[in-house]
Parts: structure tokens; sequence; C-alpha cells
């Protein structure tokens, strides 16, 4: 009994071993990825035509898929409100609800959840396939460095790309939940306002944009390094995509749970 | 010329083991060997797509391997390598490819004539149509026009060596003897030194100033096509007269079947 104790300890302690050892050696070659993009970017070695066409494909690309997400996060945050507050706390509040609740965490969350599905899978899968049929090498081979060619203007566009996403889905997000708040509960604009301005911080939306600009940075820096990590074949390559996204997921969620303690107290 | 000193390479296991070569400039060097024994691995290593746990690798007296960045970068300018499956960019077409094979400063002038003319000239030598191909991308060429183009790649900016890496492995007989040709053509025309992976000991024997087989991970026999052809080596002599040893192979498993059919009550 008390060998199989040990046994369970060991191999408890060896897990945890293992998991911390993975956590440390990703968080140093992501270090080390994010040192190497600055270096290109600040020696001008980044093209500005391949920044321009990934910010064509991360950003212009997102908005419908973002959009409709703001919308939806809207409304069922303006609706179940909306059902909750009916007869107890004054309708104009739910003003606050919505626009906190979008500014805050459902407009950057959500729309980095849609980058991670759109541009963070893409990245992976697309950087994972070059690695596997060698085009890495092949730059490699050319004299071209492949964080400067490859990783650099896919990062530096998720960058600049996601805060003005994260803008357009807050603003969608709360005149999304304004519209279904006057249809479900019969609460006018006017007041819908009132209530948003009442609790109001204009910090709040430089919140929300920063949260933007983190997950605009951590994203593409993920999809990266696990792209360039990709051994094996097409199987090699599906599960690094699936990796990645989970991944970005839990780096997505860990960064948000750190940003209350960190600059609304 | 190149100069392989002691080198040592080992991924789960030992890979070269002690490997010491030299490539006179001018030379065309084919290496054959059994899959897995380490051929591509050796080739890897001449511009540091691989580095060796041990050894060094020198171009022309500079060590690949003792070199900054900035060197590394030129040596890797002296050295045009074509892979076994082309590892053409997918996102590129024909044109786009070709050119970045060129220098930095004149890939940069992708859109001028003199750029053009170069990348037609590429195409010709290894005798693709430009006109045909020029704007294709890679999905739309056949498996030996994308050998083709890679080879088109690696001469464009006239390298002072080529490297390739299995250049007929899933060509049929007639691309077969059409890269070999190119192969020798290069040769004639740009006196280039030429190191060549291959299983082909036909096409070995035919392109080749010397031949070397690896074995285990170390050199069995360096020597040129005629002493190949007439080594002892038992080694060698299974690989100069494939027909003949698969043959003697065959007869034994078939002897080995008769006698366990014998030996049933």
């Amino acid at each position: 009994m008390k060998t199989l104790a040990r046994r369970t300890v060991v191999g408890l302690l060896s897990r945890i071993g293992r998991t911390s050892e993975t956590v440390a050696r990703h968080a140093g070659e992501l270090t080390f990825l994010a040192f190497r993009v600055a270096v290109a970017t600040l020696t001008g070695r980044v093209a500005l035509r391949d920044v321009l066409n990934q910010l064509q494909s991360i950003g212009v690309g997102s908005i419908p898929l973002v959009g409709v997400t703001a919308v939806l996060s809207g409304v069922v945050t303006s609706q179940q409100g909306g059902y909750q507050f009916t007869s107890s706390i004054p309708l104009y509040v739910l003003g606050s609800v919505v626009t906190s609740s979008v500014i805050l965490e459902l407009g950057p969350v959500m729309t980095a959840f849609v980058l991670i599905g759109r541009v963070g899978a893409r990245i992976t899968a697309e950087l994972g396939t070059m690695k596997v049929s060698e085009q890495i090498d092949a730059l490699h081979s050319l004299g071209r460095d492949p964080v400067a060619v490859l990783a650099a203007p896919r990062i530096i566009a998720g960058t600049i790309a996601m805060p003005l996403l994260v803008g357009l889905a807050d603003f969608v997000g709360v005149f999304a939940g304004l519209v279904a708040a006057r249809f479900s509960i019969g609460l006018g604009g006017e007041s819908f306002l009132f209530g948003a301005r009442l609790y109001w911080h204009s910090w709040d939306l430089l919140y929300s944009i920063t949260k933007g600009f983190v997950f605009g940075f951590i994203i593409p820096l993920i999809s990266v390094h696990m792209g360039f990590g990709t051994q094996g074949g097409a199987e090699g390559v599906g599960r690094a995509t699936t990796s990645a996204v989970v991944f970005m997921i839990i780096t997505v969620l860990v960064i948000d749970a750190t940003f209350p303690p960190l600059f609304l107290n | 010329m190149i100069e392989y000193i002691d080198v040592y390479k080992a991924f789960d296991q030992p890979v070269l083991s002690g490997v010491s070569l030299t490539v006179e400039t001018g030379e065309t060097l084919s290496i054959v060997g059994p899959s897995g024994t380490g051929k591509s691995v050796l080739l890897k290593t001449t511009n540091g797509l691989l580095v060796p746990d041990r050894g060094d690798v020198r171009i022309d007296g500079h060590s690949v391997y003792g070199s900054d960045g900035g060197t590394l970068q030129q040596i890797r300018r002296k050295v045009g390598y074509v892979f076994q499956y082309a590892a053409l960019f997918d996102s590129m077409n024909v044109f786009e490819n070709v050119v970045t094979g060129l220098p930095d400063g004149e890939a940069k002038r992708a859109r001028s004539p003199e750029v053009l003319r170069k990348v037609c000239d590429a195409l010709e030598d290894v005798n693709l149509d430009p006109g045909l191909i020029l704007w294709k991308v890679p999905s739309e060429l056949s498996g030996g026009m994308r050998k083709r183009v890679g080879l088109a790649r690696a001469i464009v900016g006239r390298p002072e060596i080529l490297l390739y890496d299995e250049p007929v492995t899933g060509l049929d007989p007639v691309n077969t003897a059409t890269i070999s040709r190119l192969i020798l053509e290069i040769r004639e025309r740009t006196h280039v030194t030429s190191i060549v992976v291959t299983h082909d000991i036909e096409q070995a024997l035919e392109i080749s100033d010397r031949v070397a087989l690896l074995s285990h991970g170390k050199l069995r026999f360096v020597g040129t096509p005629a002493d190949f052809r007439a080594s002892d080596d038992p080694v060698v002599r299974a690989f100069a007269d494939r027909r003949a040893a698969a043959e003697a192979a065959l007869q034994l498993v078939e002897r080995e079947e008769d006698e366990e059919t014998e030996e049933e009550p």
C-alpha cells in the first residue's frame, strides 16, 4: 500500500515537473522569438508590403466575424440583464451593465477568440506546412530570415489590428445591446445611455484597447512559435494547430484574469 | 572548396559518426547510401540548415559554424540548395519564387526589366518556357516542373556551390534523365562545385567526378565512378549492381520459403 502511495506521489510530481519544464521551455522560446521580432523590426528588415498584406488578412478579413460576434454578445447581455432587472432594479442600470460587460470583458475576449480561431489556427497551419515541406529551410538557404519574412509581419499586423477590432467590437456590441434593450424590455435609447454614462469611467475604453493590444501581440506570437516548431507530416501540422489553439485560449484567459487586479483596483 | 571535418550528428540515435570529406572547387561529388544513413543530414550541415554536434564544415576556408551571422549569410549566398520536393513557396507564383534566389538588393527591384530577364534566363536554363509558367503558382505545376523551378531558384543568383538533395526522387525516367542532363549542363556552363545526394546510383555514376558511399554514419567509399564500379567491397558491389543484389536477395528468400515448405509434414 505504501509502495502504491509512493508511486502515485512520484508519478504526480514527475508529471508536475514535466509540465513545468514544458511551460518554462515555451515561455523561454516565446521570449526569444519576441526579441528576434523586435530586432528584425528595429533593424528595418521587415517589408512594409508584408505587414500591409497581413493587416488586410488579419484585420480587414476579421471585421465581418468580429461584427457578428459583437452583435450577439451585446444582444445576449442586454436580454439576460433585462430579464434579471425587471421589477427589481431601475432599468436604466442595464445601460451600464451592458456597456461595462461589453467594453471591459466581452469585446476584447470574444474578439480574441475570433482571432484565435480565424487567424491563429491559420498561421500555425500555414507555417507548420511550410516547416514540414522544407519551405522554412528554403528561406534559410536563400539567406533570408524567416523571423523577418514570416513572423514579424504577422505579429506586427496582429498588434496593430487587434486594438482596432476590439474598438469596433465595443462600439457594435454596445449599440446592439441598446437596440436589444429597446425591443426586449422597452428601454429607450436615452435611458440606456443615461445608465451607461452614470457608471462610466473614461479609463474603461483604454483598458479594453490595452487588452486588445496585448491579445493582438500574444496570439500571433504563439501561433508563429507553434508553426515554426511543427514536426512530422500532415499529422504533425494537425497536432501543432490543435495545441496552438489550446495554448492561445488558455493564455488569453490567464492574461484576462490578470487584468482586473493589475488595472482596475 | 568544401571541407567536412570530423562531423558528428545525432537525433534520437547517431546519424553521422565522424565524417571527413573534401570536395574540390568545380568538382561534382555524389553521396549515395541506404535510406536513413545521413546523406541529407550531411548535406544540410553544409550551409547551416542543421548544426553538427561536433566537427566543422568549411567553405573556401571559412568555418560555417565559427562565423558570425553576417558571414553565415554571405556563405549561404554562395550556396544554392535544391530541395528534395523543391520546397517552392506555395503563396508565390513562379516568378516570385525564382526572385527569392536573387540577392536582397535585386529581389527588392523585382519589377525591373533586368530582374525579369534574369528570372527568364534561369527558367530557360532549366528548359522551362517562362511565357507559359511565369505567373503560375506551384500547385499548377507537375512534379518535374516544380523540381526545375526549384533548380532555377537555386541557380538564378549564380552560386559558386550547388547542393542537390535527392533531385530525381519521385520522377519518371524521362524527367530523371532531364534533371541529370541539366546538372551536367549547369556544371559545364558555370563550373559550379556540386554535391548531389541521391539513391539513384546510375545517375550518380553518370554525373559525378567522384562518388562517396555513406553507410552507418561513416564514409565507406570515396572514389571515381570507375573505382566504384571496380570495387571489391560487398556493400559497394551491392550498390554498383543493384539489380544483381536484388535478384540475389529474392533468390535467398525463395530458397528459404522452399525449405520451410519441405519441412512441413
